[in-house]
């Protein structure tokens, strides 16, 4: 049986354009979209800002409604079945919003554990538990106002498991957490899968999808460009060959001018720490190394590595190439 | 609803209450207009009729607390939807299988108890300080006309939350409402005083009768069947605000979700 089910759906934001003259621009966030989860399912949702990822998961926590489709929750319908919905389901906004941080943790768990109808004898034995599973066991005390980011994040963790909910929304979890932060909490989605909870996870993060999620929706512009396993959508870049090229302090111009090359299918530039790495997209394999050199000829130059394309570069071809 | 439900939604209320508390216990802006505003008026009110006798001082006690309740219910029961969408935790509260209505029921039931402080600093204001030998002259009928005011005044703010969510206009009315009310209501000098024509205004606001009921009840004067005459206009605005606001509530909800209004980016 699905857990989730979406057909065809559709929502357009209006927004307000000028002060003096205002009218009206319709954005279309969400464009015809469709796809199915399965019961205990992880699955990823990936797309630039503004792909329509977050719309998307509001509308299926029934905190926005569609223009037009419908969707489904185990069955109950987002819409008219809102109440039912809400019963089963658990959410999880990136960011530090969401929580009373006047109150402890413990408080804000007892606060939500009531607003979710859990009975006050299985909360007693439940917010322990859930404080020591995202790690906050003997923080719990302490008033959420002084709380680190990656602990905000782990306490909304907690609550949105206090009711032991079938399907979790998670909305770019692990933003704004540092490495190790973020590597613990994709830990816990671990072993919430392990639990065979129903997980929709969007991210930016391509690694991050590739390794938790069974199958991967990429989603750009409102629509779902490719639906697949991470395994499957790396073959949209299996012809591709990715040459990366340390530098340092590279000037703008000389992207420019490789982006330019023939040979270049697409080029992107990632900053680390004291240095850019340069990676070039080339259908012609590593044969271009030599030519890509010339090219960079008058820069400082570190480690270059040939490699087989990663979900990330199937997911930047599939997205637009050169971001 | 059966009795399960009602449990559940009562054990709900009384939590939100609780937490209300504890995190405005200690906020300035609710320590003043509970309690430092209402002082002030009856300080000026009692410096005013000091000559007047214990029976006006009373008067004033219960006037200022009633000030109090009614510019807690404005200011903070009325921002009290939107207090939760400017932090960011309307969006929560509203995926949860607790209805809103529920939730804003029990913020207003702690903004009202907290308000019942301001009487009693009042109390004891005009008792320390002016030397007042102050009693209630039917004490049950108050503790029984207070229970219903502080009913009707929630129920009050259950109609004027959702309002000022749907139109920010009105609620930039919200500063100016406060001392008319003060005034039409009868919170501390009888409406007598007034024109004629404020008086179906008055009439029309459930804090006018919850200010007979009090007034009457703790300086004397009411007979039983004009205090129960009072209870009754009470109970009945009181079911008329939870009808309207049942209605607004929904409204607002489909209007929020329809417009992506339950967060603010």
């Amino acid at each position: 049986m699905n857990a989730i089910e979406v057909s065809h759906l559709r929502r357009i934001y209006k927004v307000t354009i000028g002060v003096v003259r205002r009218s009206i621009k319709e954005v279309i966030a969400v464009d015809d979209i469709s796809f199915e989860v399965e019961s205990g399912e992880l699955f990823g949702l990936v797309g630039p800002n503004g792909a329509g990822k977050t719309t998307t998961v509001k509308m299926l926590a029934t905190l926005l409604l569609p223009d037009a489709g419908s969707a489904s929750i185990l069955g109950y319908d987002v819409v008219k079945e809102a109440d039912r919905v809400r019963r089963h389901i658990g959410f999880i906004f990136g960011g530090e919003r969401g929580l009373y941080w006047r109150l402890s943790g413990i408080d804000n768990l007892r606060y939500f554990s009531s607003l979710y109808h859990v009975e006050p004898d299985i909360s007693k034995i439940r917010i322990p538990y859930l404080l020591e599973l995202v790690g906050l066991g003997s923080r719990g005390d302490e008033k959420v106002e002084g709380y680190s980011r990656g602990m905000k994040q782990r306490l909304h963790v907690a609550r949105t498991l206090l009711h032991d909910p079938d399907v979790l929304f998670l909305d770019e979890p692990t933003i704004g957490l540092d490495p190790v932060g973020a590597r613990e909490f994709r830990e816990v989605i671990r072993n919430l899968q392990s639990e065979n909870k129903t997980i929709l996870l969007t991210t930016h993060y391509m690694f991050e999808a590739d390794s938790l999620c069974q199958r991967v929706g990429v989603i750009n512009h409102g629509r779902i460009i490719a639906l697949d396993t991470p395994d499957a959508l790396k073959r949209y870049a299996r012809d591709l060959t990715v040459i990366e090229v340390e530098m340092f302090g590279v000037a703008p111009e000389v992207i420019d001018h490789v982006r330019g090359k023939p040979f270049v299918d697409s080029v992107a530039v990632e900053d680390r720490d004291q240095k850019q790495v340069l990676l070039v997209n080339s259908l012609q394999g590593a044969e271009i190394v030599p030519a890509l050199m010339e090219a960079l000829d008058g820069v400082r130059i570190g480690r270059v590595q040939v490699r087989e394309p990663t979900l990330e570069d199937a997911y930047v071809r599939l997205v637009g190439g050169d971001r | 609803m059966n009795l399960q439900t009602m449990i559940v939604s009562w054990r709900s209320m009384i939590t939100v209450a609780e937490m209300t508390l504890r995190q405005t216990v200690m906020d300035s802006f609710i320590i003043f207009t509970v309690l430092l505003q209402p002082l002030i008026i009856a300080l000026l009110a009692l410096w005013m009729l000091r000559d007047k006798g214990s029976e006006y001082a009373m008067f004033i006690v219960v006037g200022s607390g009633l000030t109090g309740l009614w510019s807690s219910l404005l200011f903070v029961s009325g921002n009290s939807i939107n207090t939760e969408r400017w932090s960011g935790t309307l969006e929560t509260l509203v995926g949860v299988p607790t209805r809103l209505e529920t939730i804003v029921f029990g913020k207003n039931l702690a903004n009202v108890t907290q308000s019942t402080i301001s009487m009693i600093a009042s109390y004891l204001l005009a008792g320390v300080i002016f030397k007042y030998n102050l009693h209630i002259d039917q004490p049950l009928l108050f503790s029984a006309s207070l229970f219903l005011a502080l009913i009707t005044f929630i129920s009050f703010g259950l109609v004027i939350a959702p309002i000022f969510v749907m139109n920010p206009s009105v609620q930039h009315w919200q500063n100016a409402m406060e001392f008319p009310v003060f005034i039409l209501c009868g919170f501390l000098f009888p409406i007598a005083l007034l024109p004629d024509w404020t008086t179906p205004i008055s009439y029309l606001l459930s804090p006018y009768w919850a200010a007979r009921a009090l007034h009457g009840t703790s300086t004397g004067g009411a007979s039983f069947e004009e205090v129960a005459f009072y209870w009754a206009m009470m109970i009945l605005f009181s079911l008329i605000y939870i009808f309207i606001s049942a209605r607004l509530f929904r409204l607002m909800l489909v209007k929020a979700r329809r417009d992506a209004t339950l967060d603010v980016e």
